[in-house]
């Protein structure tokens, strides 16, 4: 058996453009490893289930609920939180388009909610309400209200070409 | 506890049989079961597991095809596709795959619905070989299987002919993150005016998915015309057949919507 199928207490992964190992059971969930293990507080923990959306985060270019994911699963995998987003050009705008539209009231489902939006508008720069809609339909709100938060991403949407 | 990351079929096949590991597609089910000391068997490094490929009769789709790639891909039939886009939201469905919506075993998987009803088969493999059974005969029971001691789902092989045409709904609590209350496919195949092939099949009701190939013979081989004659005995033949397991929403409503909307299927159909 080749060495890296046997996943013992290793588990190699990029965390926001760097090389990391974590240590400990690969059937953790993502979510305690990145909290947790490498402080990334910025994935909220919501329901453990997959049903808010709170602990979002972009595994090899696609949004997942990172408590969804075993930690084995993430082996050799590219991960990005809000951590490492907030450092990109992408984030500057929806940054800014949240602000504006008052697109953030306790700010809880805002991680996910941003990193949702870096994904829709990665694959279709210039999406409809229904879109934008549909792409954060498994990230609750609870406060701020759902509309808001699509003026702003499709706010982001017309300010943003080519920076996703 | 130690997992398992193998890069070929072969090598999966054979930690299966020596380690017991429990076979991990998208995790969106196991890992709701909160086991943090949980041996798994990850299964999306392989890449016998993610093929869409079509062959002369059917539609070839590996068991670690996520949702959102069947979903986006030109081979896979409409009836699945939109059954898949009803799934939970895009976070789930980039993570969650076929073989593990099958694998799980429930009758409220909405993506088996359809392969019920389009008379789909399963490929399984193992260290011994390989066999292909209808899907209908995969689900013996309430959470049991018709899967092997080292066995994995492979492939799930959906007939490309049959069905010119369809119907589905699923019924939730709301649209998105909404496990099915109730969910329902047909389909038809018509030559002129004659039914060359129907079938339904009724998710979240029994223990398993309800597919009744002996009630819709009562309308295959008849024209429109003849079948809409015959519409009340079928309708009848259901109702007998459709005896909901108790459920999170009452037995009562749910063989209520059932037979609604099989009414509504006939009608669509011109029956």
């Amino acid at each position: 058996m080749k060495p890296e199928t046997v996943l013992n207490a290793d588990v190699r992964f990029t965390l926001n453009g760097k090389a990391v190992a974590w240590l400990g059971s690969p059937a953790a969930p993502l979510l305690d490893v990145l909290r947790e293990g490498f402080g990334n507080t910025g994935v909220k923990c919501g329901c453990r289930e997959g049903e808010c959306g709170a602990c979002a985060v972009i595994l090899d270019g696609e949004l997942v609920n990172s408590c969804m994911v075993a930690a084995g699963r993430a082996s050799g995998a590219e991960i990005v939180t809000i951590e490492g987003y907030k450092n990109t050009p992408g984030f500057e705008i929806l940054d800014r388009a949240f602000a504006g539209a008052g697109a953030v009231q306790c700010g809880f489902c805002t991680p996910g909610m941003i990193l949702a939006a870096a994904c829709i508008l990665r694959n279709n720069p210039h999406p409809t309400t229904e879109e934008v809609r549909k792409g954060i339909s498994g990230n609750l709100c609870r406060c701020t209200g759902y509309n808001a938060i699509v003026t702003a991403i499709l706010a982001a949407a017309g300010e943003g070409e080519g920076k996703w | 506890m130690v997992s398992y990351l193998p890069q070929s079929l072969s090598e999966a096949l054979e930690l299966l049989a020596s380690t017991g590991a429990i076979p991990y597609g998208g995790g969106t089910d196991l890992m709701v079961e909160g086991k943090n000391d949980a041996s798994y068997l990850f299964l999306h490094k392989i890449p016998e597991l993610g093929v869409i490929a079509g062959d002369a009769d059917y539609i070839r789709i590996g068991a670690s095809c996520t949702f959102t790639r069947v979903a986006d891909h030109p081979l896979c039939p409409g009836i699945l596709k939109e059954a898949i886009l009803q799934i939970a939201a895009p976070a789930i469905r980039n993570l969650g795959t076929i073989g593990g919506n099958i694998g799980n075993g429930s009758p409220k998987a909405d993506s088996a619905l359809i392969f019920f009803v389009t008379g789909s088969r399963l490929r399984l493999v193992s260290k011994r070989g390989e066999r292909i059974i209808p899907i209908k005969d995969f689900y013996l029971g309430r959470r049991s299987l018709d899967l092997r001691p080292g066995e994995l789902i492979a492939e799930v092989l959906i007939p490309k002919m049959g069905y010119d045409r369809y119907y589905y709904r699923k019924v939730g609590a709301r649209d998105a993150l909404a496990i099915s209350r109730l969910s329902f496919a047909g389909i038809i195949k018509t030559q002129g005016d004659r039914i060359v092939n129907l079938a339904t099949a009724f998710g979240a009701v029994s223990d398993v998915i309800i597919r009744r190939e002996d009630i819709d013979a009562m309308l295959i081989g008849k024209t429109l015309a003849e079948a809409k004659t015959v519409r009340d005995n079928y309708l009848a033949a259901y109702a007998e057949a459709i005896v909901p397991i108790r459920g999170r929403v009452s037995e009562k409503y749910r063989k209520r919507v059932c037979m609604n909307l099989l009414r509504d299927f006939l009608d669509t159909m011109n029956i």
